[in-house]
């Protein structure tokens, strides 16, 4: 900013630029706080507000219609003894920890093929990306369609004398389908942050490690990986918290129950059904409170992961 | 890397890739072509097993019925409502707050920035319950207003116009500021028209988000006259379970708007995922 009054002002007396320059910084802080005052108001509303707001509910005990009351941290202990809340954990954490190292490792293998000199890449990429920026309702109902008792994965199967379940009705392989529907939405869409990542990575690298005689394998392992661990490990972070939080599949492939014998119910529906199916508010929000503790535990584990790492190489 | 050996096995590594990429877009594109052919097949043949891929004859009379049987075209409608308003919305309040942050300075400026990027953190399933009190005492539910407001900022794209802005040289705005231009004209005159691609990314990505929206608008819309496509569509496999060639049809109207956008400024999309990594 020193430039700036510097160019502007320059013909002035050192006092008047100086005065200058003061009601200008104190223009400006008034702009600066105007000009992001209504994002920093709705984030307040809708994001941290209601963060901070549910860990204050999981202290009371109400069910939206009657009046709430203090009730410590019953809800909590009451959450602790439910069956349910440990399924809907146990869904949940296995879920993510299916989904996100195979989506990671499927992006990045497809980004890795990608960014060779291949033909029709732009169509391929489109085709990879496609699914990204569909809607989840939509495609849930599509591959209701698809792991039908009649549909198109067991008439697949059925060329080969498979006789394959009714996929989304059978408790053992309910949640399994959800994973592969979801790694099948979100791989392509990290394919895109991997890419950008290696069109970051210097050929000469490769080149130097080609004239080293190295292996295509393991200039990938020695050269690519590494040096794409910062995006490695947004793709790991941005995949537990979407996979820890998943709830629209789950909700409209069970109907909104979590069936069948509650193998769909994830943290989420479950924090629903409080609201909607319960009327207890105060689960709900013990609920809320509990999932991001999970989060940032699992985000930390993951940073201490990555730091350790790289402390190898 | 030389010899006819390398080469060969060069050409081999080729096809193999490009087996992998053909299987793999196969399996991404599968699923949207079962859709459009169960689309166009009376449900007698949608029933048909082992499943039938070419409809003979093609029917269209579902894609016709549809918009008789359930109010689509209001759904269409309240999306649209819905989902240009939040765009719009963002567009000023994410590039004004981006602005900001990367161009003027003042106090407390770097704690705000860290403050907006973390609540990337709190996506908004997870304060499902929370918001849906508020909206509820705030009486924005069963209203246009429940599924606008709270999308009408995001963290994501108050960083996205950020980065944009970081990018102008200063010596376009010195010039301004000499003239004696404000701030706003400064922001309005030089600096936005100056990030257009960016607004363009940043207007994709969240009418793709708000369109696809699905909890949002489960949690405000009661009535069926508010429903937006994704929660019409739910609502109505709900209703008529066995009729897939009718949900097909739903789902492929519901899928064009997004993939018409997709197809004509797929580099737009792409840009904002490589810059945010974000949806």
């Amino acid at each position: 900013m020193a430039g700036i009054e510097g160019a502007g002002s320059s013909s002035l007396p050192a006092v008047a630029k100086s005065n200058a320059f003061r009601r200008r910084a104190r223009r400006e802080l008034g702009v600066g706080y105007m000009f992001t005052l209504p994002s920093v108001l709705l984030l307040f509303l809708f994001t941290l507000g209601p963060a901070l707001y549910s860990l204050y509910l999981s202290f009371f005990s109400w069910s939206l219609l009657n009046h709430m009351h203090f009730v410590g941290w019953k809800n909590f202990e009451q959450l602790f003894q439910m069956p349910l809340f440990w399924i809907s954990v146990r869904n949940s954490v296995v879920f993510a920890l299916v989904v996100v190292p195979t989506q990671t490792v499927i992006a990045l293998g497809l980004a890795a093929i990608l960014n060779q000199n291949l033909p029709a890449r732009g169509f391929f990429r489109l085709a990879f990306f496609f699914p990204a920026v569909s809607s989840s309702a939509v495609i849930s109902i599509i591959f209701m369609w698809i792991y039908n008792k009649f549909g198109l994965l067991n008439g697949f199967l059925s060329v080969f004398g498979i006789v394959g379940p009714d996929w989304l009705g059978n408790p053992q392989f309910a949640l399994s389908s959800i994973m592969v529907l979801n790694i099948w939405t979100t791989s392509g869409y990290f394919m895109i942050v991997f890419l950008a990542g290696l069109q970051a990575i210097p050929a000469e690298l490769y080149e130097a490690s080609a004239i080293d005689g190295a292996s295509r394998w393991k200039s990938f392992t020695h050269i690519t990986v590494p040096l794409l661990s910062p995006s490695t490990f947004f793709i790991v972070v941005m995949g537990i918290v979407g996979t820890l939080q998943m709830f629209d599949q789950s909700f409209i492939m069970s109907q909104g129950t979590g069936g069948p014998l509650n193998s769909t119910t994830t943290i989420v529906l479950l924090i629903y059904q409080f609201i909607f199916s319960y009327g207890q508010v105060g689960y709900g929000a013990a609920a809320t409170v509990l999932l991001f503790i999970l989060i940032l535990l699992a985000t930390l584990a993951t940073n201490w992961w990555f730091k350790r790492k790289l402390d190898y190489l | 890397m030389v010899g006819a050996r390398n080469s060969f096995s060069y050409r081999l590594v080729r096809v193999l890739y490009l087996l992998i990429l053909t299987l793999g877009a196969l399996a991404m594109l599968i699923p949207f072509a079962w859709s459009l052919s169960t689309s166009l097949k009376p449900l007698s043949e949608s029933m048909a097993y082992p499943p039938v891929w070419w409809p003979h004859p093609f029917d269209w009379s579902n894609f016709v019925a549809i918009w008789t049987m359930v109010p689509l075209a209001r759904w269409f409608l309240n999306s649209a409502i819905v989902a240009v308003s939040v765009t719009v919305g963002n567009l000023i309040i994410d590039s004004l707050a981006g602005y900001a942050l990367a161009r003027i300075p003042f106090r407390g400026r770097s704690i705000l920035h860290l403050g907006i990027v973390s609540m990337l953190m709190i996506p908004f399933q997870s304060v499902m319950l929370p918001v849906y009190i508020l909206l509820r005492w705030l009486g924005l539910l069963d209203n246009y207003g429940g599924m606008i407001v709270p999308g009408l900022v995001s963290a994501m794209g108050v960083f996205l116009m950020r980065q944009a802005f970081l990018t102008i040289p200063q010596e376009l705005e010195d010039a301004a500021m000499i003239d004696g231009a404000g701030r706003l004209r400064m922001f309005w005159q030089i600096s936005l028209p100056m990030v257009t691609p960016n607004l363009m990314t940043l207007a994709l990505m969240i009418f793709m988000g708000s369109w696809n929206n699905f909890l949002l608008p489960l949690l405000v819309a009661n009535r069926s006259h508010l429903w937006t496509v994704p929660l019409g569509i739910v609502m109505f496999q709900q209703e008529y379970f066995v009729n897939w060639p009718y949900l097909m049809a739903a789902s492929v109207l519901a899928t064009l708007p997004i993939a018409f956008l997709f197809l004509v400024f797929q580099r737009f999309f792409v840009r904002g995922v490589a810059t945010t990594g974000l949806k």
